[in-house]
């Protein structure tokens, strides 16, 4: 294993930013959310081409739309990752080395297994009501008992997941 | 108006500092879920205390909003379990995915079209499935407060649980296989 997160920040330092970035969303917005986001885009382009469909589906109507905070925020994301990582020097891959080497580099497994893990990953956060950040960080941080409960079981499963996923030779892959 | 400025400069913040951690890295969450690498764990658990910290701080300035979701004993299990299983599969949780998408990630792309299908498959089904597995065990908006009867004490469990973990997590995670 390396000895410390380099080429990436500390952890500890980076901790301390995002927490504050968090206490700043508390202060001005209230507690943060992504997979909510994706209710909000998709609820502005229903809007747009089907809006009585929208208009009648209780989990579009409980959101705001597009021109709201959660847009905004999630667009930030992708605007943040975008400065990140033009000003970061290092080659971004389009598929993680441990992939490459249990599946080949064929790009269309990797999206297909991407893909369908993006469907999973938004289909259980909206039934559980949040996400990574949403249910668990927001939640925790609350006192929260979904945010905990929500953390265990995902951390626990995504380990189970990633060693089913990835076990021929899981030895090489750092 | 005011709330899509701040909203902005909130996920620009967010998005860069995760990127600079490495969290939308895929290879790197790939190595803390093999227990190769322990940085993105202990990453998740500091924030949430000091952001347990500064939001207690806020708290007792009277400032700040909160909105604690319920917990609902199937549905929200059942759900983590089926985004574990997405996490470990694609190595994007929702948020990341959406700053990988930005710096450059294609693999990061179809997670966020997956995504949005199944963000549309699960509204579709809402009117279905929240009756039947989210309400019937919904014990409401639960928390530690709620158990230990005082907020600081509350806090203080946060703490030790979390902080527990850390250090957990620097022993168990990249020891030689």
């Amino acid at each position: 294993m390396s000895k410390s997160n380099a080429p990436y920040w500390p952890i500890l330092p980076s901790a301390i930013a995002l927490a504050g970035i968090m206490v700043f969303i508390f202060a001005s917005f209230g507690p943060p959310a992504s997979s909510s986001g994706f209710v909000t885009t998709l609820k502005g382009f229903f809007l747009e081409v089907a809006p009585d469909y929208a208009e009648g589906k209780e989990h579009y109507r409980m959101m705001p739309g597009p021109g709201s905070w959660l847009m905004a925020f999630v667009l930030g994301m992708a605007a943040g990752g975008f400065i990140g990582g033009r000003s970061f020097g290092q080659t971004v891959t389009d598929m993680p080395k441990a992939w490459e080497k249990c599946y080949g580099s064929s790009r269309g497994k990797r999206y297909l297994a991407t893909f369908i893990g993006g469907f999973l990953i938004l289909f259980g956060a909206r039934l559980a009501g949040g996400c990574t950040l949403g249910l668990f960080l927001s939640g925790s941080t609350q006192l929260a008992i979904s945010g905990l409960y929500f953390g265990a079981v995902i951390f626990s499963v995504a380990m189970l997941t990633t060693r089913i996923v990835y076990k021929h030779r899981s030895h090489d892959h750092d | 108006m005011t709330d899509v400025w701040i909203g902005l400069f909130s996920g620009i913040a967010f998005g860069f500092v995760i990127q600079r951690v490495g969290a939308t890295n895929p290879q790197k969450m790939v190595l803390a879920h093999l227990m190769k690498e322990r940085y993105i764990p202990q990453f998740m658990l500091l924030v949430v205390i000091f952001a347990a910290f500064g939001l207690f701080a806020l708290e007792a300035a009277g400032v700040g909003t909160t909105r604690v979701l319920p917990t609902s004993l199937v549905a929200t299990g059942l759900g983590a379990v089926l985004f574990g299983i997405g996490w470990g599969l694609a190595g994007y949780c929702p948020g990341t995915c959406w700053a990988a998408v930005g710096e450059g990630r294609m693999d990061a792309i179809f997670a966020l079209l997956g995504g949005l299908a199944g963000t549309a498959v699960f509204a579709h089904l809402h009117e279905a499935l929240i009756p039947t597995l989210y309400m019937p065990t919904n014990f409401g908006q639960l928390t530690l407060t709620d158990w230990f009867g005082h907020p600081v004490v509350a806090l203080g469990f946060l703490i030790l649980l979390l902080g527990g973990g850390v250090l957990l997590i620097g022993r168990l995670w990249g020891r030689p296989a």
